[in-house]
């Protein structure tokens, strides 16, 4: 779990600090946006596709009830358990009661941003479930007792060298080995272990089909795979805004997921669960934790199109630069800047601000959710709740009651060019836009508008 | 009950309707050598794809790619010798399965059979090889999924190449927990 | 055809030349061009803080002022966009008429020559300011799959002698971001590093642009940082103004 007191730009300044490392992280993230965009140059069809998924997702959105009641009716015709649960305690307490009731004190999980919002970890763990994440990033941030700061790529911010010291200290690895290869295989033969001693398997959902009840997760790595074939107890926890009417659909979808994600043509596994395995049990959560108040949001509610495939982080050139860790929300960049403002505005409300509107993750997002309009409508909700500082909002405040009268505006602005010039250097450099590496602009002797007056202006 | 308080909820919140676009009206990428495509890209995802040549067997072209062999189980036989529990896979070096299609733009293969009730084959094995159809290659996963047949038992799986995992500095490593090499063969 | 020239408050203060030069650049086609004498601020600080009434109130204003002119020109891309694509639907017809000078040039007068010959036999990067790129299309965003078109690398054809490239990470932010350069000023600054060092990785004496502010901010990092490389607005290049 994260501190919701985090401001951005102060846990940014922390992160820039290093910054040979800022730049690696800058450089490690930017390489699977250029490898998105590679996947998106070899199909002619890719804004097609962005649209078609768009619109399916909003299609659905308009009938979720519907889509979820079809859902429910099919999943239990295929003997799988439906579950709902209003808010993050009572997903928590749904998914601790069927381990309890079957003596599960070992749960593997695979990648499920869900429970990470939810808390779900802290909460089996203080009931004595042993928790183990299985997916290779977020077994690392687990160990390290930390969140993950990427919702793909959960230790993105972490060096290898930093991971072969966990490694050496978790697992017993060699000391000073930290071959990637080397790393990897470690955990895989650790996590089998787990894998095959385990009571229960818990997954996320990355699609959820109305048509068919069926449930599809989609990993590179098979952990999801391994953890719900193995024990006799599989758990799927899903938002509600999963959903999608047909099978068909997913050849959309798929097409999108890993090409947004990773710039890969898909994952390697695209996992299809219609039944519980033979002799074991299928149990869904399905969980609403305030998506459906942000469904009654006309500004907002596009939010759920979302699939989680991270591409509007690695393209957002602040994100890159300051790491999930710089967020207050569970899920960082521009999509958990407008989450977690829609969830909380003045707990979050820096992560608004953490934008310079460059509307990149608009273009790459797969099902065109209008991300930087978002976050500039979440300001002004930030507005409307006083989350702005004040001396912030005082500011615009007076720029918006200077430029109704002109020569005032003008006096201002001609006040500004000749006082910055002789500010001592003590003030010149304290000012907010004042940083090492950056100089105050030059301040002309003459605005446009003085040389009109003086050159152009009729009599 | 939350059931109700939820679905209610949403009812109140509903967002203008819209239609669902006909996702079969665009053309979409048709590749000209769909077996060029789909043996170049898992060439990148930790497999390898060949054709059966003539007179060849399966298990032959499986005994040529890979010689050092430990437990083979091929689930295509008629006298499958089904595990107890899906633990019993765990020691599987190979597993031979059957593919009922697989994908030119993705190098994926769609597995999902009857006479196997404990799909945990699939991903314990170390290694993995698909035996699909020549004619069963299809372009992309919109032609896929019209296609796509689930077994009895429910459980579906697009497979492309082998597990893997660039969680650690991006350096991308085959054989997280999943097979470590794929191997499709198309006869 | 009557024109209200549109000088955003930064240009006005912070660049006066630039306006100048898409003054005489307008005029050297044989436009007469009137620089209404009420306009302030359009109202995007307002908008990207939250106070959408300010805003409003701004947009307002802003549409009583270029009443009764049949195009507003501006030699900047970003407030032009705010007005384009953040001010209320009772302003469309406002909006339609707004126009950043290089779009005007292109798309209302379709110029074929500049007024003046110019020869600047020098190698440019592009800097393509976001909102410039994904408010107005003035190129193709490297995010979307699109043919290839760049406005800025049209006009620059009537260029004697100049030579353009673009920088690797070719649409990348310059961390401007107008209240974010105070709100975010350590990641403003990053980006302005990058960004700068990404566009004289490239060999180019000049940083060409077409929206002010980003060329302001690079201009503060490069000045401060010791940069072999200048920013330069695009009026200024058309108007011979290029000062190598």
């Amino acid at each position: 779990m994260k501190d919701d007191s985090i401001r951005h730009p102060d846990a940014a300044r922390a992160f820039l600090a290093d910054r040979e490392r800022a730049r690696w992280h800058d450089s490690a993230i930017w390489w699977v946006r250029q490898k998105r965009d590679a996947q998106m140059a070899q199909l002619p069809e890719w804004e097609t596709l962005r649209s078609m998924a768009e619109q399916i997702k909003a299609h659905t959105l308009s009938h979720l009830d519907e889509y979820l009641e079809a859902f429910e009716r099919k999943a239990q015709e295929n003997g799988v358990v439906v579950h709902w649960a209003k808010d993050a305690d009572e997903h928590n307490r749904i998914v601790h009661g069927l381990l309890a009731e079957r003596g599960v004190n070992k749960l593997v999980k695979s990648k499920s941003m869900l429970t990470e919002e939810c808390g779900l970890n802290p909460y089996l763990e203080a009931r004595g479930v042993e928790v183990i994440d299985t997916d290779l990033g977020e077994r690392i941030v687990q160990l390290r007792h930390e969140a993950p700061s990427h919702i793909v790529m959960p230790a993105i911010h972490l060096k290898k060298q930093q991971i072969g010291e966990l490694f050496e200290r978790e697992l017993g690895t060699e000391p000073g080995n930290a071959d990637p290869t080397y790393l990897t295989h470690a955990a895989r033969a650790n996590l089998r272990g787990h894998f095959l001693s385990a009571g229960a398997g818990l997954t996320g959902v990355n699609f959820a089909i109305a048509e068919t009840g069926g449930l599809v997760v989609c990993t590179n790595e098979g952990n999801a795979d391994l953890g719900s074939a193995l024990p006799p107890l599989h758990i799927a926890c899903m938002g509600l805004e999963k959903l999608i009417p047909r099978l068909e659909h997913l050849g959309v979808f798929t097409r999108l997921l890993a090409r947004s994600a990773i710039g890969s043509p898909t994952t390697t596994y695209t996992s299809h669960f219609n039944k519980p395995r033979p002799g074991g049990e299928l149990h869904v959560v399905i969980v609403d934790n305030g998506r459906s108040e942000i469904l009654g949001r006309a500004d907002f509610y596009q939010s759920l199109r979302c699939i989680r495939c991270g591409a509007c982080m690695n393209t957002c050139p602040v994100y890159r630069r300051s790491s999930g860790y710089s967020y207050s929300y569970i899920i960082p960049g521009p999509i958990g800047s407008t989450l977690g403002p829609s969830r909380d505005i003045r707990k979050h409300a820096s992560m608004a601000f953490a934008c310079t509107t460059c509307a990149s993750c608009d273009n790459v997002c797969p099902v065109r959710i209008p991300l930087s309009g978002q976050l500039v409508a979440q300001r002004a909700r930030a507005w409307q709740a006083g989350a702005l500082p004040a001396g912030k909002r005082a500011a615009i405040g007076a720029l918006g009651a200077l430029a109704r009268h002109p020569a005032l505006f003008a006096l201002a602005g001609k006040t500004l060019r000749k006082v910055v010039p002789i500010l001592p250097e003590r003030i010149a450099q304290n000012t907010p836009y004042s940083r090492p590496g950056r100089a105050l602009p030059e301040m002309p002797a003459q605005s446009f508008r003085e040389w009109w007056l003086q050159n152009r202006k009729k009599p | 009950m939350s059931r109700d308080d939820i679905l209610a909820r949403i009812r109140r919140h509903r967002p203008t309707a819209s239609k669902l676009p006909d996702i079969h009206a665009p053309a979409f990428i048709c590749y000209e050598d769909r077996f060029a495509q789909f043996a170049t890209l898992i060439g990148n995802l930790g497999g390898h794809a060949l054709t059966l040549a003539p007179g060849q067997t399966v298990r032959e072209a499986v005994n040529a790619h890979w010689p050092e062999q430990g437990r083979v189980v091929d689930t295509r036989q008629a006298m499958l010798d089904e595990a107890a529990t899906p633990h019993d896979w765990a020691d599987v070096d190979i597993a031979i399965v059957p593919g009922q299609l697989a994908v030119a733009e993705n190098a994926a293969v769609w597995v999902s059979q009857d006479a196997l009730a404990y799909r945990s084959l699939y991903f314990l094995a170390q290694r993995l090889a698909m035996v699909v159809p020549q004619g069963a290659l299809v372009d992309t996963m919109r032609d896929a999924y019209d296609r796509v047949e689930f077994a009895e038992h429910g459980f579906g799986s697009f497979i492309s190449g082998s597990s893997r995992t660039a969680d650690i500095e991006q350096s991308l490593v085959m054989g997280a927990h999943g097979a470590m090499a794929a191997l499709v063969v198309f006869e | 055809m009557k024109i209200g020239l549109f000088v955003p408050c930064h240009v006005n203060e912070l660049a006066p030349e630039v306006a100048i030069a898409t003054l005489e650049l307008l005029e050297g086609y044989g436009l007469t061009v009137d620089y209404p004498l009420a306009q302030t601020c359009c109202g995007q600080p307002q908008f990207n803080n939250g106070d959408v009434a300010g805003a409003n109130r701004a947009a307002m204003r802003f549409a009583d002022v270029f009443d009764g002119y049949d195009y507003i020109v501006s030699p900047g891309t970003s407030c032009v966009s705010h007005i384009g694509a953040h001010t209320p639907d009772a302003l469309s017809g406002t909006r339609s008429r707004v126009y950043e000078l290089v779009e005007f040039l292109q798309d209302v007068l379709k110029v074929e020559h500049l007024p003046k010959p110019v020869y600047f036999p020098h190698k440019v990067s592009l800097h393509q300011s976001c909102h410039g790129l994904r408010l107005r299309a003035h190129a193709t965003p490297s995010e979307r799959m699109l043919p290839w078109q760049s406005r800025l690398e049209r006009i620059l054809s009537l260029v004697d002698g100049v030579s353009v490239v673009h920088p690797p990470r070719r649409d990348e932010c310059c961390g401007f971001g107008g209240s974010f350069c105070v709100d975010e000023p350590d990641v403003s600054v990053a980006m302005g590093e990058d960004r700068v060092d990404g566009h004289a990785a490239t060999g180019a004496e000049f940083i060409v642009g077409a929206e002010p502010s980003c060329l302001m901010h690079m201009g503060g990092v490069i000045r401060a940082q010791g940069k072999p490389i200048r920013p330069l607005h695009i009026a200024l290049l058309l108007t011979g103004r290029g000062g190598a």
